[in-house]
C-alpha cells in the first residue's frame, strides 16, 4: 500500500514537473512599474481612435520598418517606439489575456523578447493586458510545441502569439485557431504556406535580408582571399535545423547572396552538405569536386550547442576553410565552442578563419569584443516582443493589422556601443 | 589439448571488454583512413574534450547497472548541477571552486534520493530515476529562473577550472590534461569495483540479491551507495560539461544518459546486472564518442549518423551475445 501511494505521488510529481520543466510561465504583471504605466495610460487615452489607427496602418506599413529601426535607437516612451507604426495610439479596449508560445527558452534571445512584451504590457496597463508564455525545452521539441499550441488554443485566450519551431507541424493548429476565431500573430519566424487568413500578422526580421547582410559582410572581408585563391576554398554554414522558416530563410539568404557575389568575382561555386539547403540553393554554377568556392552547410541532429559544435569542428578542421557562418545564437556559440580546441578564428582574414554569428548573448558579444569573431547580425527581439503585444491588442480590439518586417543589424567591435545597436545586444 | 589451445586466443574475445577495445581501434582506424582531417591533432583534442563528461557519467552509471538497476537521471542531472553551480558563480559571485562543490554535493544528494527510492522503498529503478530525471530537468530551469548560464570562459576571472582539462601552450597547442584524470579515475573505480568490499557487494547485489541479503550483508546501505556514487560522478561530469559548452541551456541533457548507459552496456556491463567492468565502460563510451565525432568527419549527415551509431552498437553487443550462446550450446565454460 505504501509503495502504491508513493508511486502515485511520484507520478503526480513527474506530471507536475513536466509542466514546470517543459516550459515556463511568466505573467506580465511582475514587470510593470507604476510610474511608467500611469504615464503610458494618460498618453494613450489622449491618442487617436480606432478609425485613425486603421488609416495609419494603411499608410504606415511601408514606413513601419524604417520607423522601427530609427525608433530602436531611443529607449524612450511608448509613443516614440510606436510613432509612425500601425500601432500608434493603440489602447486596450477590454481586458485581454494572451498566450505566447515561444520556440523554447534555450537561449537568452527569448528572454529579451519577453522583456519587450513586459514593456508593452506595462504601457497598455497590466490590469487590462496580460500574457502567459510557454515554450518547449529545446527548439527541436516540435511535438511538444504543437501540444502547447493546441492547449493554448483550447484555453480560448484573446489572442495567440507564436514562434513556430517547424512551419509544417503548426498548420493544422493554425486552421483550428482560425475556426475558433482566435487571432494569431507570428513573431520571430513566419510560417511559410500558412492557411489563408489564419495569421493576422507576422512580426519578424526579414530573415532572407539578414542572411544576405551576413554574406555581404563576410564577402567584404574575404574578397581578396577568394579572388586570389589558387586552390579550392571553403565557406561553412551551420544552421541549427532545416525546419524553421526563419532559419531556412536566413541560411538560404546567406547561401544565395554568397553565390551571387562569388560568381560576380568570376569564380565557380558549389553548395554541399545538408540536402535541404543544397537543393534549395539558387544559382550555383559548379560541382563540389572542382568549384573554386564550396559552400558547405551542416545541420546537427538536434538544436543544441554541443551538436552544433561537433558539426562546426568538422568544417573548421578542414585546411581550406576560410570562413564560417552560424545562423543563430545556438549555432554561433557552437562555432565558438569548436574554436576553443581548434583556435583557427580571427577577425583578420590574413591571420585566420573569419566567423560571423547571429543574435547576441554574452558569449558571442565577448568573442566579438576580443576579436575571435569578426561580427554578427543582430535582430531586435525586444522590439519584436513589444510590437507583438501591441499587435495582439489591436487584433483583440477588432482592427486588422499588417505584417511588420524588421531589419537585422550588423555589429562588430567598432559599433557595439552605437545607440542604434546596443539596445538589441541582450545578454 | 585442442580445446585449451583455442581457448587461449579466442577466450580473449569471449570477454566483451576486449571486443570493445577492438571496436575502438577499428573505428579510429576507419575514420583516420577515410578523412585526412580526422588525423589532425586538433581533432584528437576535440574528441577528448567532448568525451570527458560521457566517460564520467558512464563510470558512475556502471554501478547502478551492475546492481541490476539503472540511473536515468544522470543526463538532465548533470545539466542541472552545472546550471546551479554556474548560476551561483555568475549571479551570486561565489568563487568557482564553490560552484564546483555545489554541483558535486547536489549530485550526491540526488544520487542518495535515487538510492533511497530504489533500495529502501523498493521502487523499480527505471521509474524512480525517470522521475528524478524529470525533477532535475525542471529544477535546473526553476533554480536559474529559466535563464541560460555561462560559466567563466578561460580568459575571464575564475576561468582556471578550464585548465583542469586542457592546457594551452605558448604556441597555441592544447594538451588534453582531462584525459589523464579520466584514465586515473577509471583505474581507481575499476579497483574499487573488483577489489573493495563495496565493489564486490555491488556485484553480489546484482547477481543474486536474495543470497546477498541472506548472507547477512547490509544490502540496503550498499545498494544506496551505488546510486550515490553514480550521483557523485554525474556531479563530476558537470564540470567538464561546463568547460566544453560555453552556455548551459536549461531543459537540455535528456538523451545524454542513454549515450552513457549505452557505452557501459557496450563495454560489457550486463543490462540485468551482476557483471561488468569499469575498463569496459571506458572503452564502450569511447566507441560512442568516436562515432559522434567521426561520422560527421566522413561526411555523413545527422540522420545517417544516428542510424549508423545504433547499428554499430547493436553489432558490438551482438558479438558477445552470440559468443555466449555458442559457449552455452557447446558446453564450454563462459569467461
Amino acid at each position: 500500500m505504501k509503495k502504491k501511494i508513493l508511486a502515485m505521488v511520484l507520478s503526480a510529481a513527474m506530471a507536475a514537473t513536466m509542466l514546470a520543466g517543459c516550459g515556463g510561465s511568466s505573467t506580465a504583471s511582475t514587470a510593470a512599474s507604476t510610474a511608467a504605466s500611469k504615464a503610458a495610460s494618460t498618453a494613450a487615452s489622449t491618442a487617436a481612435s480606432t478609425a485613425a489607427s486603421t488609416a495609419a496602418s494603411k499608410a504606415a506599413s511601408t514606413a513601419a520598418s524604417t520607423a522601427a529601426s530609427t525608433a530602436a535607437s531611443t529607449s524612450g516612451s511608448s509613443s516614440d517606439l510606436l510613432k509612425g507604426t500601425e500601432f500608434e495610439g493603440v489602447t486596450a479596449k477590454g481586458t485581454y489575456t494572451f498566450n505566447v508560445v515561444v520556440k523554447s527558452f534555450q537561449s537568452t534571445y527569448w528572454q529579451a523578447a519577453l522583456k519587450g512584451m513586459d514593456q508593452a504590457v506595462s504601457e497598455l496597463g497590466s490590469d487590462k493586458v496580460s500574457y502567459t508564455a510557454q515554450g518547449p525545452n529545446s527548439e527541436s521539441d516540435i511535438a511538444d510545441q504543437v501540444n502547447m499550441l493546441n492547449s493554448a488554443i483550447s484555453a480560448k485566450p484573446n489572442g495567440i502569439a507564436l514562434a513556430a519551431c517547424d512551419a509544417e507541424s503548426v498548420k493544422d493548429s493554425l486552421s483550428q485557431a482560425m475556426a475558433a476565431k482566435l487571432p494569431v500573430v507570428l513573431f520571430d519566424t513566419g510560417v511559410a504556406g500558412a492557411p489563408d487568413g489564419s495569421v493576422a500578422a507576422t512580426i519578424a526580421t526579414d530573415n532572407s535580408k539578414a542572411g544576405q547582410l551576413a554574406a555581404d559582410k563576410m564577402h567584404e572581408i574575404l574578397k581578396d582571399k577568394i579572388t586570389s585563391a589558387t586552390a579550392q576554398v571553403r565557406i561553412g554554414e551551420i544552421n541549427q535545423d532545416a525546419t524553421a522558416t526563419n532559419i531556412q530563410q536566413r541560411g538560404l539568404g546567406f547561401i544565395n547572396e554568397m553565390i551571387k557575389l562569388v560568381i560576380a568575382d568570376g569564380k565557380t561555386v558549389a553548395v554541399a552538405g545538408n540536402e535541404y539547403y543544397v537543393n534549395a540553393a539558387e544559382g550555383a554554377n559548379g560541382k563540389e569536386a572542382d568549384a573554386n568556392v564550396v559552400i558547405e552547410v551542416a545541420v546537427p541532429a538536434q538544436t543544441t550547442v554541443d551538436l552544433c559544435s561537433t558539426e562546426a569542428s568538422k568544417i573548421m578542421s578542414k585546411s581550406d576553410t576560410i570562413g564560417i557562418f552560424g545562423s543563430n545564437q545556438t549555432s554561433a556559440e557552437g562555432v565558438l565552442a569548436a574554436n576553443s580546441n581548434l583556435s583557427v578564428l580571427s577577425s583578420d582574414a590574413t591571420k585566420g578563419m573569419i566567423a560571423i554569428g547571429f543574435d547576441a548573448g554574452s558569449t558571442i558579444k565577448g568573442a566579438i569584443t576580443d576579436g575571435t569573431m569578426a561580427g554578427a547580425v543582430t535582430q531586435s527581439p525586444l522590439l519584436m516582443g513589444y510590437y507583438c503585444i501591441y499587435a495582439l491588442t489591436a487584433c483583440a480590439n477588432g482592427s486588422t493589422i499588417k505584417d511588420m518586417p524588421m531589419d537585422g543589424y550588423w555589429y562588430d567591435s567598432t559599433n557595439m556601443s552605437d545607440p542604434q545597436i546596443s539596445p538589441n545586444l541582450y545578454d | 589439448m585442442e580445446k585449451t589451445k583455442k581457448k587461449s586466443v579466442l577466450s580473449l574475445f569471449s570477454n566483451q571488454k576486449y571486443i570493445v577495445i577492438l571496436v575502438v581501434i577499428l573505428l579510429a582506424a576507419i575514420f583516420m583512413i577515410a578523412s585526412a582531417d580526422f588525423r589532425k591533432y586538433t581533432t584528437f583534442v576535440t574528441l577528448l574534450d567532448m568525451s570527458y563528461y560521457y566517460v564520467l557519467m558512464g563510470i558512475g552509471v556502471a554501478f547502478p547497472l551492475i546492481t541490476g538497476g539503472v540511473d536515468l537521471s544522470i543526463g538532465t542531472g548533470m545539466v542541472c548541477y552545472a546550471l546551479v553551480g554556474g548560476y551561483l558563480v555568475r549571479n551570486a559571485g561565489v568563487p568557482v571552486i564553490v560552484g564546483i562543490l555545489v554541483a558535486l554535493l547536489f549530485g550526491i544528494g540526488i544520487g542518495a534520493l535515487n538510492g533511497v527510492l530504489v533500495a529502501v522503498m523498493d521502487l523499480p529503478a527505471f521509474l524512480a530515476t525517470l522521475c528524478t530525471c524529470m525533477i532535475t530537468r525542471g529544477l535546473g530551469s526553476l533554480l536559474t529562473f529559466k535563464s541560460t548560464v555561462p560559466w567563466p570562459t578561460d580568459k575571464q576571472p575564475g576561468g582556471w577550472f578550464h585548465t583542469i582539462f586542457k592546457i594551452t601552450l605558448a604556441n597555441n597547442t592544447k594538451i588534453p590534461l582531462g584525459f589523464l584524470w579520466v584514465i586515473i579515475l577509471t583505474i581507481i573505480m575499476a579497483f574499487v569495483l573488483k577489489h573493495t568490499k563495496f565493489g564486490r557487494y555491488v556485484i553480489a547485489i546484482g547477481s543474486n540479491k536474495e543470497a546477498t541479503i541472506l548472507s547477512g550483508i547490509n544490502v540496503k546501505f550498499f545498494h544506496i551507495m551505488a546510486y550515490v556514487v553514480c550521483g557523485l560522478f554525474a556531479g563530476l561530469a558537470a564540470i567538464p560539461y561546463a568547460s566544453a559548452i560555453p552556455t548551459i541551456q536549461p531543459g537540455t541533457g535528456a538523451g545524454v544518459e542513454l549515450d552513457a548507459i549505452g557505452g557501459a552496456i557496450v563495454g560489457g556491463v550486463s543490462a540485468t546486472g551482476g557483471s561488468g567492468s569499469i575498463e569496459g565502460t571506458f572503452f564502450g563510451v569511447y566507441v560512442i564518442c568516436l562515432l559522434k565525432v567521426g561520422l560527421p568527419f566522413i561526411g555523413l549527415q545527422a540522420n545517417w549518423q544516428q542510424v549508423i551509431t545504433g547499428a554499430i552498437l547493436i553489432g558490438t553487443v551482438m558479438i558477445d551475445i552470440v559468443k555466449k550462446r555458442r559457449a552455452v550450446a557447446t558446453g564450454q565454460a563462459v569467461a
